[in-house]
């Protein structure tokens, strides 16, 4: 959405907001992050493609909206939602369920993310354990083809599908600042394609280079790009 | 058919329970935490420590994951955190323009107006405009830096320590440490306020 005039409006903040605005919304975030921890969802990446893929009017409906219909485009993809099964259950209307036992497999992760859920972590365990369980930094034998002060521009057009390389910055130059390591690649991890980890930078651009005249004047962005959204300039 | 998302919620919780793929107690787990065990007093804590020993001060800036470890902070959307720190020069500012990436572990999930379009779209085009709607006016020799925050990497802001706090304690100075200091649209609390 960076820089797309027709959502541009005030900025709304509100006094004392709750965690979550209701209980529906509380209900999809927990399921959504059970999901991803269970192996329901097979990555945080296809959650993000699925709601990408939404109607425009559900993906603009708001956040907690969009998460629901991310969920139930990920759960269809994976087969656990048969075309049509949820608004079956919409209709029918009996929100009462009679559970049926979880498989083991599935218990298992879903005691591990139970006991994630703690305010704070041994510093062993924050530090190591966390990030490889949740990041997607991975080794690479790779060497980082690009430096820090490296003058870059941004590949166009971008990729068909999901990418994490937004449009406002493409096509434009920018000048990489720092170098975050290697991780797996959001843009395959997303469709379940295997590729090699890609090298990650931080690259900064001059407002006037995204904006041109319009923009401000002593502003910049920084925003971090994987290797091959940038070509030298 | 109804879009309620109310009722589309609850029906596919029970689908998914009737199915044995949800156990609806783990839903119950992850919301609590969610509302009572993470939030923004964590990086309160965290903002507090830096201001006060220059040494986690640095290692904070140098290594963001590393630092909030030790304090016992980490997890989901925190597992690669760089701290990012405003000086009279340069103030910094988070935004995520593709979804609403947000580093949960130290200031909690995201408030409303994070998640808008509104903000999505005008914090990297506009900042100076749309930080002085809320509140925060900047003179025109200091550089805006606005951290696009939707790839690996989560960021949090470190405001300017307050003047006049010279003598305050880590809970003195943790109650000057805001969340929306720490998104970067608001500068710590005096310490009178």
């Amino acid at each position: 959405m960076g820089g797309r005039a027709e959502f541009f409006g005030p900025v709304v903040r509100e006094d004392d907001e709750p965690v979550f605005g209701a209980r529906w919304e509380a209900r999809t975030f927990g399921l959504m992050n059970v999901a991803g921890a269970t192996g329901l969802s097979p990555n945080f990446e296809a959650m993000r493609d699925a709601m990408r893929r939404l109607p425009r009017e559900v993906y603009l409906a708001g956040y907690y909206r969009r998460w629901l219909g991310g969920v139930e485009n990920v759960l269809a993809d994976q087969g656990h939602l048969a075309p049509g099964e949820l608004d079956a259950r919409v209709q029918r209307g009996d929100g009462a369920a009679s559970p049926a036992p979880v498989p083991r497999d599935i218990a298992v992760r879903g005691e591990l993310l139970r006991r994630s859920l703690r305010s704070r972590y041994p510093p062993a365990v924050a530090a190591k354990l966390l990030p490889k369980r949740f990041g997607t930094v991975r080794v690479t034998r790779h060497q980082p083809r690009f430096a820090v002060g490296d003058r870059i521009v941004v590949r166009a057009p971008r990729a068909a599908g999901h990418t994490r390389q937004p449009a406002y910055v493409t096509g434009r130059p920018g000048v990489v600042t720092a170098r975050l390591g290697a991780t797996l690649f959001p843009d395959a991890l997303a469709v379940g394609r295997h590729e090699p980890p890609q090298h990650l930078y931080t690259v900064a651009f001059a407002g006037r280079d995204l904006f041109g005249d319009e923009a401000e004047p002593g502003t910049e962005v920084r925003i971090d790009l994987y290797e091959s959204y940038l070509v030298p300039a | 058919m109804t879009d309620d998302p109310a009722v589309r919620v609850e029906a596919l919780e029970a689908l998914l329970v009737e199915k044995g793929l949800v156990d609806p107690a783990l839903v119950d787990d992850v919301i609590a935490h969610y509302e009572t065990n993470v939030g923004p007093l964590n990086g309160a804590k965290v903002v507090a420590r830096a201001w006060a020993e220059p040494a986690f001060h640095d290692r904070l800036l140098a290594d963001g994951t590393a630092a909030i470890a030790e304090m016992g902070y980490g997890g989901a959307e925190g597992h690669l955190l760089i701290a990012v720190e405003n000086t009279p020069a340069v103030h910094n500012v988070v935004v995520c323009t593709l979804c609403s990436c947000y580093p949960w572990p130290v200031l909690g999930l995201p408030p409303r107006w994070y998640k808008s379009p509104e903000y999505r779209s005008r914090m990297v085009a506009q900042p100076r405009a749309v930080l002085a709607e809320m509140g925060l006016e900047l003179a025109d020799d200091v550089r805006v830096r606005v951290w696009d925050s939707s790839a690996e990497a989560r960021y949090m802001v470190v405001p300017e320590r307050p003047a006049g706090t010279e003598g305050l304690g880590l809970e003195e100075l943790e109650r000057l440490v805001t969340r929306d200091a720490m998104i970067g649209v608001a500068r710590a609390l005096a310490p009178d306020a």
